[in-house]
């Protein structure tokens, strides 16, 4: 093995790079929002993250080039619905740096993942805005107008409605079985692939290890599959947590951060596989519309834990 | 082909290879100054006296005890002082040195009969010689040769070390290529020695001339020479042992616990220019390198040359160097060229200053525990390191870092790690010192309280003692005042009656 990287900035460069194709069938199923959204997360993840390195009195160019506050604003954009209001962004990013990574003093030193710290924060203060999704695409006026609310425009409630997961889940509150539904959404399964092929480029480059994604994924697999063989009409089949909601997004890129992740490679593979198995739990029993966000979260606490329990075998013993 | 290999480990291209590995052969300098003290061990003390006259291979110095080693003078001359002088160490050491100028004679010493016969010895007379013509570790270690092979009983395998596998190296390349027959020859002193019916030679595969050289040789069924990867570390004694025997020796255990004995290469030329031909160690090839110098190359020198007359031949430019002794990655830097080349001296890095690169904060994206060949954790090593969370840090076991560098290297943030570790392993070593003090002095405390304890109940004892015996004497007294009181009661009664 050779030297991989030269900087950490190149690593988060090729991350966001990574991110591209996911975004693109965001855009095209979806419209201008998430541009507008991811933009803006940026911006002020930049804002914040410098007003704090200045209150910390740390060198503000040095640390934004890591490109790590950036990386935390876009994964926010990506994960929060592409119509939300701006100030959703503007808090939910504000709270990500602030108290996702600055408290904790900084980059490296976060026990939680702060984009999904952010997510949750937003989730539990803003159920409504924050389930509120695109279902169609959403041309650039409008998006400016409902993102700005610049003025209400009506079209856009034609436009929007929860997404297929919380849908189905409702539908099966209601007494309804997977047979009589559509689990399957087109728009979706198309950002899903983009992830997944985004995350495919991340494992070529080494950006990532294997083990996070593959245990994550096995994790999914195997509790969806258990599922579904006890009763196969009231649980999401597997095929469709795989293509709905964030999976990819979250296998490949939330769950992967290194920082809040374990770091060693049977830790690894627990961590990857623990988030699998929350997910479909919380998905499935869980009163929220996906369970990226909070399954991530619960496994980051125990990653001191895993780290601990899981170091590798050293030379001669 | 070899059948084991370790994990982590890295690949680095040499930058700036010794381009011409035709050894230059460098003149006996005007003035040698030839350092006492060896990289471990004690001081070998001076046998000349400021004034005599030496000649080149005559012994200046003797060894004490088992970890110093002889030294000869390396020209003929004067001895012109005993002095302490700068030594090549980071942190700007002195160390006695025996100065020598030069006659300019470079007349030898009469070497004693020799024979070429190495049979004719006894294993320990060929040990004794070895350890006569003061040889010394030569690949960095700087380990007394003598007291390496005579702490190892029953070696099963003797290990020749080729594998040079430090980038930028090239010394022990060219001394293959042109003294392979002596190695060979070498190897089947040491394995007489040593009584070691099986010997390895490893030698890295990007090195085909010296393997060529030494497979053209090679007439004996029980030196194998092997090729085994290029990857660095591989070179690293318990590395290199893991890779041709499969056998992992953890810390803490050493290789003659196994039965093996290693020796570097260079050092197997020296045993056997003492052994066959009488001849002490009074020269080795330098490699001179990095990106500062127009040419590389490798240079036979006396030792005790200094490094500046050394450099100057391979052309440094005239920008501010970096100098590093020994390996790119585990070479020490050194602040100037103001030194002696000593035994263990196999390579100068004269390098262009670089800028810092920036250092920035762990992510803990693991490419370090990747790379590393004993299996750590360095992320986590630098987390307890950082926060001086030392205990926590032997958890992770910081003992078993050999400082390779292989971490630093491939971390993307920049961060010096090998530094933090040794100034953990510092702090732990200073820790112990003052936690055996301060136990030494709870226990004298413990000890003190016990005694005054024991005084104290030991003075109630004998005071209560005391009381109860006076008390007894006094209830005697009055049994006897009673019995003397009615004695005369009766009398009197007596009297009357
Ligand atoms: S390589 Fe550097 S940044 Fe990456 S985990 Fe190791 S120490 Fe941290
Ligand atoms: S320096 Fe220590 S921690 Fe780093 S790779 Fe080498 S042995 Fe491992």
């Amino acid at each position: 093995m050779i030297k991989m990287f030269d900087s950490t900035s190149q690593m988060m460069r090729q991350v966001i790079y990574a991110l591209i194709l996911g975004i693109g069938a965001t855009y095209f199923f979806l419209g201008w929002g998430i541009i507008m959204q991811i933009i803006l997360a940026m911006i002020v993840a930049i804002v914040v993250e410098s007003v704090f390195l200045k209150i910390r009195k740390l060198p503000i160019k040095h640390a934004i080039s890591d490109g790590s506050a950036a990386l935390t604003g876009i994964l926010l954009a990506i994960s929060i619905p592409s119509i939300a209001p701006w100030w959703i962004v503007v808090i939910g990013v504000s709270f990500a740096i602030i108290f996702g990574k600055q408290l904790y003093g900084g980059l490296g030193s976060n026990p939680f993942n702060p984009a999904m710290l952010g997510y949750a924060f937003l989730l539990i203060s803003y159920p409504l805005q924050m389930s509120t999704w695109a279902i169609e695409f959403v041309n650039f006026g409008q998006a400016f107008d409902v993102i700005f609310n610049i003025n209400h425009n009506p079209m856009i409630d034609a436009l929007s409605g929860a997404t297929r997961l919380d849908d189905v889940k409702n539908q099966l509150a209601l007494g309804k079985i997977m047979s009589e539904l559509n689990a399957y959404s087109v728009a979706q399964s198309w950002v899903n692939i983009g992830f997944l092929l985004g995350g495919l480029y991340l494992l070529a480059r080494r950006v990532i290890f294997w083990q996070i994604p593959t245990a994550f994924l096995s994790g999914i697999i195997l509790t969806a599959f258990l599922l579904s063989m006890v009763d196969s009409e009231n649980y999401l089949p597997v095929q469709n947590h795989l293509m709905l909601g964030g999976t990819m997004l979250g296998v490949f890129f939330i769950a992967t951060d290194p920082v809040s992740a374990s770091t060693t490679p049977k830790g690894r593979l627990i961590y990857g596989f623990l988030i699998g198995i929350l997910i479909v739990v919380i998905r499935t029993f869980g009163g929220y519309p996906d369970g990226i966000a909070f399954a991530i979260l619960l496994v980051n606490i125990t990653v001191p834990l895993i780290d601990y329990y899981t170091q590798p075998k050293v030379f001669g013993k | 082909m070899v059948n084991y290999t370790f994990k982590g480990g890295i690949h680095i291209n040499s930058p700036h290879l010794a381009e011409k590995l035709v050894v230059k052969q460098v003149p006996p300098p005007e003035q040698a100054v030839l350092l006492l003290q060896q990289k471990v061990g004690g001081e070998a003390t001076p046998c000349v006296q400021i004034g005599d006259k030496v000649l080149t291979g005559q012994v200046i110095a003797k060894t004490l005890g088992r970890y110093s080693a002889n030294i000869h003078a390396s020209i003929s001359g004067v001895v012109s002082a005993i002095e302490k002088r700068l030594i090549p160490h980071p942190s700007g050491i002195n160390g006695i040195c025996i100065v020598i100028d030069s006659d300019g004679k470079d007349k030898w010493i009469e070497i004693g009969k020799y024979d070429q016969d190495f049979k004719n010895y006894t294993p320990d007379e060929v040990i004794q010689k070895i350890h006569e013509a003061g040889v010394i570790g030569m690949g960095g270690a700087g380990f007394p040769t003598y007291t390496k092979i005579s702490n190892v009983q029953d070696v099963n395998t003797l290990i020749v070390n080729a594998t040079e596998c430090e980038p930028g190296i090239m010394c022990d390349d060219s001394l293959m290529q042109e003294y392979s027959s002596d190695i060979i020859r070498g190897t089947e002193v040491l394995m007489y020695a040593c009584g070691s019916y099986n010997s390895i030679i490893a030698i890295e595969d990007d090195k085909q001339e010296a393997y060529q050289s030494l497979l053209m040789s090679n007439h004996n069924d029980n030196i194998s020479i092997v090729q085994i990867p290029v990857k660095y570390t591989s070179g690293a004694e318990k590395i290199l042992i893991k890779i041709l025997l499969g056998i992992e020796i953890p810390s803490g255990e050493f290789a003659s616990d196994h039965g093996v004995l290693c020796q570097n290469v260079a050092t197997v030329k020296a045993i056997y220019d003492a052994v066959i031909y009488n001849k002490p160690l009074v020269s080795r090839i330098v490699t001179v390198t990095g990106s500062a110098v127009k040419e590389p190359r490798n240079y036979e020198v006396r030792l005790g040359t200094s490094f500046a007359s050394v450099v100057m031949q391979s052309k440094p430019n005239s920008n501010p160097h970096n100098i590093r002794i020994g390996g790119m990655m585990m070479g020490v830097d050194v602040p100037s060229v103001q030194y002696p080349i000593c035994k263990i001296t196999n390579c100068i890095f004269v390098n262009n200053i670089k800028p810092k690169s920036s250092v920035q904060s762990c992510i803990r994206c693991g490419q370090c525990n990747k790379v590393c060949p004993v299996g750590l954790l360095p992320q986590q090593l630098f987390w307890y390191a950082k926060s001086e969370n030392i205990d926590r840090a032997m958890d992770y076991n910081l003992k078993d870092c050999f400082e390779c560098r292989c971490c630093d290297v491939v971390c993307p943030s920049h961060i010096p790690l090998v530094k933090y570790f040794s100034f953990a392993k510092a702090l732990h070593s200073k820790q112990t010192i003052e936690r055996q003090k301060t136990d030494m002095a709870r226990e004298r405390f413990e000890f003190k309280e016990y005694r005054i304890e024991r005084n104290k109940t030991e003075r109630t004892d004998m005071m209560a003692k005391k009381k109860e015996e006076l008390k007894n004497k006094m209830a005697e007294d009055k049994a006897q005042k009673d019995k003397i009181l009615q004695a005369i009661v009766r009398v009197e009664r007596s009297k009357k009656g």
